[in-house]
């Protein structure tokens, strides 16, 4: 039987797409009953979405050294 | 968030050679390239890294196909510049395959038959955007990120925020399969256990 212990690492094997059928059944069985793991996977998922964006947006003038640095090597 | 990339409209401009185009492209993924280039390179290296791989992707963009996303593609061409300017630099290590130290940020957080001591609180956030949203919390994260070790920082940014499959990422940085997971779990539990954190007490 899966432990609340186990969760994490089988969540992210989950949304990595590394679990097989057999552990996925087993991961949703113990989903069904327990409600702070589900709150877990659901705020796991919510992170990692969040991860391609929390670096931000580059600044203009970040964006202009680029830009600058592109053209005098082009010319 | 605006991200209007690999949108197919967005794509042809950038192919074509629109200069408002590749400087949305440069706004939109400049801070997370640098961020991935820095834990590899060093910080005082990294912008010299970044540099060099927009003027590659600003020649190479004519020929992308479109297969991968284009945060995954230049994230490729970052690691190969960082590849190269560690080779001139006579640096022969690129990460440590190292199991992390301590214990799992997570570990005390059960009881010892496998329950939860303590749970996760319930996040506010109902979605990734509005998780960052509230600034300092984003703040936090950063912070966080940016005091994880080299070899799990390398790792969840090329996974977690370029996207790349898991066993490219541990050709890349060479790091053992076993390895990498062990550390990216390590890096997301304990962006897990900040963010979880500042939900109950609205601080880092």
């Amino acid at each position: 039987m899966l432990k609340c212990r186990d969760v994490p690492a089988e969540a992210e094997a989950l949304l990595d797409g590394e679990l097989s059928f057999g552990q996925r059944m087993a991961l949703r069985f113990h989903l069904f009953l327990c409600g702070n793991c589900r709150r877990y996977l659901r705020q796991l998922r919510q992170l990692l979405g969040a991860v391609p964006h929390m670096h931000g947006e580059a600044s203009d003038e970040e964006v202009d050294r680029v830009l600058r640095r592109l053209h005098d090597h082009s010319h | 968030m605006t991200e209007p990339l690999n949108d197919a409209d967005e794509l042809a401009l950038l192919k074509s050679g629109d200069q408002v185009a590749f400087a949305r492209l440069v706004k939109a993924h400049h801070r997370a390239l640098l961020a991935l280039a820095r834990p590899i390179v060093g910080e005082s290296e990294a912008a010299e890294v970044v540099q060099t791989a927009w003027i590659k992707a600003h020649a190479a963009l004519k020929n992308f196909e479109g297969r991968a996303a284009l945060r995954s593609w230049l994230s490729r061409i970052v690691i190969n510049e960082a590849r190269m300017m560690l080779r001139q630099r006579k640096r022969e290590v690129f990460l440590d395959d190292l199991q992390p130290e301590g214990a799992d940020p997570l570990a005390d957080r059960f009881i010892s038959n496998g329950h939860w001591g303590a749970p996760p609180a319930n996040w506010h956030a109902d979605s990734p955007d509005s998780l960052l949203t509230r600034e300092e919390l984003a703040d936090c994260l950063l912070a966080l990120l940016g005091s994880l070790p080299p070899n799990q920082r390398a790792l969840l940014e090329l996974r977690d925020s370029d996207g790349l499959p898991f066993d490219e990422v541990c050709n890349m940085l060479g790091i053992s399969a076993s390895n990498a997971r062990v550390l990216l779990h390590r890096a997301r539990a304990r962006l897990f256990a900040l963010v979880d954190h500042f939900e109950e007490t609205g601080e880092c």
